[in-house]
């Protein structure tokens, strides 16, 4: 096993080098223009090496239907080169980067006669096995149908809102069970059922009075809000008992007394605070 | 049960039809091609060679029949899952809605289709050819699903 996997290793690494050694050529697979106007054909290459001082880009054009291509743009030594003898006299322009492995060229005022396979060569010593990538360019008097962006549209947007339409039904009966779990957790859980109205207005109240009560004695702490509070308080005597008993969470009560206590108030002053809560739960 | 089989049959059925109308290239035929929303199919030299739409086609209206057709299918599809999901899933004595409203829509859509072909394609061209299967096949698909969805608005699960 371990011979098989030494020798296995030893192939790929004899066979890895000369295939990273090749270099690879990208151009368009196509391009379609309109006569008259302009195309930049780009070309780019990859290669294991850094981008050399010799890096060399050749274009070349074959006619639909001929079978012999004929140069029209090179770029070597730093310098680009561009047809000036040919079809492309002045009408080509070498806007690449090669710095960057890019060698793109740019053709310009096109004609049916631009019909053609353009090629594009990149070498970049001492990376120069390659295959050159092509081009096929098609001109037209106007551009075909574009069978896509309407259709697409039109597609994506009635498919878009069916799949709106069932996630929001499904949220909307989502909440509303929650809702009604919630309301039926809260009718067993307390004692006395609030509205939720007046569960806010009484909040409000409380809020209010116990900022308004350590103003008046001491200086003013702060104090959380008081959730869930709403005692219920009917006579005198017995009020703070009630109160107590009606308060929906103990745990809130007991953590009230422990704050007022914080802040140096005497028990009685607590118990007198905690009175007048209830007080103002019941103006509401 | 054989009005549920009555009523799949009828669904699968309008789902082939629409299918061979979006599909197949046929929706105006002459005597050397056969051309439609996707593609031109010309006989030269007896061999027929597939082609591009011509430019002189209103663009925007024939993106319109590619897009309607294609939804007509793809919910007309999503229809007839719906309705077999709901043949096990719908409680005794309730409609079948929602297949109604799958239906519906494709049956729309599928109209929507077919009208703007028939108003704004090969209007000038009568004498020269003739509507093709897929033309033909669009309509009467609308008239299946129509059928179809009513039926499913007014049928009760027993």
């Amino acid at each position: 096993m371990l011979r098989v996997l030494a020798l296995a290793s030893v192939v790929l690494l004899g066979i890895a080098p000369q295939a990273s050694q090749a270099i690879t050529v990208y151009t368009s697979w196509e391009r379609h223009a309109l006569v008259g106007s302009d195309v930049r054909l780009s070309c780019s290459f990859f290669s294991w090496r850094f981008v050399s001082e010799d890096v060399s880009f050749t274009w070349r054009y074959r006619p639909d239907g001929s079978r012999d291509s004929v140069s029209i743009a090179h770029y070597a030594g730093g310098e680009p080169y561009t047809d000036n003898k040919g079809a492309f006299k002045d009408r080509v322009e070498f806007v690449g980067n090669p710095k960057r492995r890019d060698g793109s060229i740019l053709i310009k005022n096109l004609d049916f006669s631009d019909n053609g396979t353009f090629t594009c060569d990149a070498k970049n010593p001492p990376d120069i096995v390659g295959r050159p990538s092509s081009v096929r360019l098609l001109v037209f008097e106007t551009l075909p149908i574009q069978a896509g962006v309407i259709t697409g549209a039109i597609i994506g947007v009635v498919l878009g809102l069916l799949v709106l339409i069932v996630v929001i039904y499904y949220l909307m009966r989502f909440l509303v069970a929650r809702r009604v779990f919630s309301l039926s957790v809260s009718k067993h859980g307390k004692k006395k059922k609030e509205g939720s109205q007046q569960r806010q207005a009484s909040f409000l109240l409380l809020l209010f009075f116990l900022f308004l009560l350590p103003l008046l004695q001491y200086p003013p702490p702060l104090l959380p809000p008081l959730p869930h509070m709403h005692p219920v308080c009917s006579d005198k005597r017995n009020r703070l008992a009630r109160c107590h008993h009606h308060m929906t969470i103990w745990r809130d009560y007991n953590s009230i007394q422990r704050l007022l206590r914080e802040f140096g108030m005497r028990k009685r002053v607590v118990k007198g605070n905690i009175h007048l809560l209830c007080m103002a739960a019941q103006l509401t | 049960m054989l009005v549920l089989i009555a009523l799949s049959i009828l669904h699968i059925a309008a789902i082939i039809l629409l299918l061979a109308a979006t599909i197949d290239n046929a929706w105006w035929v002459t005597s050397t091609t056969s051309t439609d929303v996707w593609g031109r199919w010309v006989l030269t030299n007896n061999k027929w060679n597939m082609t591009d739409l011509p430019n002189n086609y209103p663009t925007d209206y024939l993106q319109a029949v590619q897009a309607t057709t294609v939804l007509a299918c793809i919910f007309s599809i999503i229809g007839l899952f719906v309705f077999i999901a709901q043949l096990f899933t719908l409680p005794k004595g309730r409609r079948f809605t929602i297949s109604g409203v799958f239906q519906a829509l494709a049956c729309l859509f599928i109209m929507i289709a077919a009208s703007i072909y028939t108003d704004r394609f090969h209007t000038n061209e009568k004498s020269i050819g003739n509507y093709g299967h897929s033309f033909i096949l669009a309509w009467i698909a609308f008239g299946l699903t129509f059928i179809s969805s009513i039926v499913y608005f007014v049928l009760r699960k027993k």
